[in-house]
């Protein structure tokens, strides 16, 4: 038995960080999500492409990395610690659900080396309990109207659930930007009427939905561990009633807090994503637990830091904002914490 | 990553499962409901359980064989404690005997104390209970005030212990006592003493829940042999830092196997009852995940083990993971019953299937036992952030 990493995943571990650190430096970020209109660089993407993340959950007989979960949250871990802007995750899971269905060899091998951009367009609402699925597939067309769909002035084509099962569609779309407060994440609403060619059937999802929990509970993991990094640091350098800040219990109790909800949680998203590797009964219900959790615990320590950080804390200078309103993105997409309990309940017979 | 359990480990869960059914007779939660039990008699029931464990080896899991332990790693130990969870076994009768001063003899005792204490504590025929805590000294307990002044060829004790869980019951009680009042930590010594002892009074101490596990014990001029005393004059302090490292011990996988089982009831009763409404369902689902967090924290302390690491500050975090869950979910389970989860175990129309009403106020001891949810962020602040310190 064994919770740390093996010594590959460590090395995966190294160099993602090096990797991000040297290509996603934080004022680079800050000017992509500010100015970028599309959310990400072509250029800083085809050098993500040339790492193999892409791919990483692609079989290897398909021209992917062949790795499993535990590699996923890995990177994807790492991605949230550096604020990683774009659609990394976006574009794993669609290359996963990809090469699970049947006939995109081409488009999977553009996907891979990042020519093409394809993300998953699912949503059918704005508002939370307000949509029915009504987009279509039938005569070669998809038919429908999506919501929040990652990336999609970006994006070349876009895997698409229907009534029908899943279909790929080709781009150029009809979209309109979705504007959040998130600005590492870019959404549109796109109206398709457009050719498709079928990919497979709604169960290819299943395990997408896993991936995509254990993956945004990685995310959210990296963002927690910065934050408490960022605020154990900065309430050792603030100097009130002259002390540093970090002398003060109440703040050393809301710390231990801080780490507590941190490390509970790389528990769950580590062994979620293990469970997920191996098949194992309890996946479900793993992975489900470890992303309702991650998204609650991400909004207590990122709002932590804030509030640690003081008015710093609340200025669009200081970049805890980013982390803090991407925790809300990864909370309510990638499975909603509503949807999770309910899977969690369903997993566990009650 | 490998979560899996190594094959051995594997044989001796199994092992242990196929004794438990066996030789368990009755689930505890059925034990609690009969009401043909006393307290006292449930006390003799955990006494024979203890019995039992011990002829069949599980008792003292991590201890040398040559103590009367089964020589097991803390793997094992912590499996054995999930399983015990899991069958919904009884506690052993002599748990801070065995829990506390056997780790304490073993590491600080002499040859002779751990030949005279060992064997009558492994079967149950002394109990001990722990005279750590005092009106003035919890969470601060290096503020103690009882005193041990030596005289001639004894110590003389002087002073008032409280919190001593099993004091009514005890047969003798593990002291830590001021020899120097002048040297907070290196006065303070490790003593034994028979509770019958002149000058010894034990009176129980009536709990919230209406029970008397706790007692107070107070001394006056009770005279104590000096080969009663464990380790040197002045080791006091360091001896109980080794014994509540143990009493923390990795118990997360053994939290998560008995709540997951009241929870299971829970969800059965919440069916029953229909409160099957979204905001029901919600509150049960949060605790369904909450309670996975633990199982999954508990599965990474047993790899931790495995790995050869000694948990250290991590069982610090298991702690306050469990203990304030247990809060959580108590409360939520009395909301989800409705007021008929407040009626006392034997009252008309109770619930059988989890004595929700003794759960909920119960849950209100694990924050505070065993280092208060408080000590421990303190200890986590600054052993893991190290965060500076203010002259604590």
């Amino acid at each position: 038995m064994r919770f740390a990493l093996s010594e590959d995943q460590a090395l995966l571990q190294r160099s993602t960080r090096e990797f991000f650190a040297a290509e996603f430096p934080m004022e680079q970020n800050r000017r992509v999500m500010e100015h970028e209109p599309l959310g990400f660089e072509r250029a800083a993407w085809s050098h993500v492409a040339e790492m193999g993340y892409l791919g990483l959950t692609v079989p290897a007989a398909q021209g992917g990395q062949g790795l499993g979960a535990i590699e996923l949250a890995v990177v994807l871990e790492e991605a949230g610690r550096q604020c990683v802007p774009g659609p990394l995750l976006d574009a794993m899971l669609a290359a996963t659900l990809l090469a699970s269905g049947t006939g995109q060899d081409a488009l999977l091998a553009d996907v891979l080396a990042g020519r093409r951009l394809l993300t998953i367009a699912r949503d059918e609402a704005l508002y939370a309990g307000r949509g029915t699925a009504a987009t279509t597939a039938a005569q070669g067309r998809v038919r429908g109207t999506k919501f929040f769909v990652p990336f999609a002035a970006a994006a070349d084509a876009l895997a698409v659930t229907t009534t029908d099962g899943v279909v790929v569609a080709n781009g150029p779309f009809q979209t309109t930007a979705l504007p959040t407060f998130d600005l590492s994440q870019r959404f549109a609403q796109v109206t398709l009427d457009s050719p498709a060619t079928p990919l497979g059937a709604p169960a290819l999802l299943g395990r997408i939905d896993l991936l995509a929990s254990v993956g945004a509970g990685a995310m959210l993991l990296g963002i927690m561990s910065r934050m408490l990094e960022a605020t154990v640091t900065y309430t050792q350098t603030r100097q009130a009633f002259g002390k540093p800040i970090a002398i003060f219990q109440a703040l050393q109790h809301r710390m231990a807090e801080m780490l507590g909800r941190t490390e509970s949680t790389r528990a769950a998203v580590y062994r979620a994503a293990w469970c997920l590797d191996h098949e194992d009964l309890e996946t479900t219900l793993a992975c489900a637990a470890a992303k309702a959790w991650a998204a609650d615990a991400a909004r207590l320590v990122c709002g932590e830091a804030i509030q640690m950080h003081g008015g710093i804390g609340f200025t669009w200078e200081l970049d805890v904002h980013f982390y803090f309103k991407r925790a809300k993105t990864l909370e309510q997409h990638y499975g909603s914490t509503t949807v999770q309990l309910e899977r969690a309940l369903a997993a566990a017979g009650y | 990553m490998d979560l899996h359990l190594s094959p051995a480990h594997l044989t001796f869960r199994d092992e242990l499962r196929a004794w438990l059914r066996t030789n368990l007779q009755r689930p505890w939660r059925d034990e609690l409901r009969d009401p043909a039990h006393t307290e006292d008699s449930l006390m003799e029931l955990r006494r024979a359980w203890q019995r039992k464990l011990h002829e069949a080896g599980y008792l003292g899991m991590d201890w040398p064989r040559e103590w009367g332990g089964r020589g097991a790693t803390a793997v094992e130990k912590a499996i054995f404690e999930a399983e015990m969870a899991h069958a919904d076994a009884p506690q052993i009768l002599n748990t801070l005997g065995i829990g506390l001063l056997g780790p304490a003899l073993i590491h600080h005792g002499s040859e002779e104390q751990r030949r005279r204490f060992i064997p009558p504590m492994l079967a149950g025929d002394e109990i001990w209970c722990q005279g750590f805590s005092e009106p003035g000294a919890g969470s601060d307990l290096a503020s103690i005030k009882t005193s041990a002044v030596l005289d001639g060829d004894s110590f003389v004790l002087n002073g008032q212990k409280v919190w001593t869980t099993f004091g009514p019951w005890a047969d003798w009680i593990f002291v830590l006592a001021r020899t120097d009042p002048k040297d907070r930590y290196g006065g303070i010594s490790f003593l034994l003493c028979k509770l019958d002892t002149p000058g010894v009074t034990v009176r129980p101490l009536r709990q919230m829940t209406g029970e008397s596990e706790f007692g107070e014990v107070f001394f006056e001029d009770a005279r104590v042999p000096r080969e009663q005393l464990v380790g040197h004059t002045g080791e006091g302090w360091r001896i109980a830092m080794t014994v509540l490292a143990y009493e923390r011990g990795a118990v997360g996988l053994a939290m998560a196997n008995r709540f997951g089982r009241d929870l299971a009831e829970l969800a059965a009763a919440c069916r029953e009852l229909g409160r099957t409404d979204t905001a029901s369902r919600e509150k049960l689902g949060r605790l369904v995940v909450e309670n996975e967090v633990l199982r999954a924290a508990g599965v990474r302390m047993l790899a931790t083990l495995a790995e050869g690491r000694a948990p250290g500050s991590e069982s610090s975090l298991e702690k306050i993971t469990w203990s304030e869950f247990d809060k959580r979910f108590r409360e939520t389970a009395l909301d989800l019953l409705g007021p008929g989860g407040q009626l006392l175990r034997h009252a008309p129309g109770a619930r059988s299937e989890v004595d929700w009403a003794r759960e909920y106020l119960w849950s209100r001891a694990g924050t505070i036992y065993s280092g208060s949810s408080e000590i421990q962020k303190n200890i986590i602040a600054k052993r893991v952030l190290g965060l500076p310190q203010d002259g604590r």
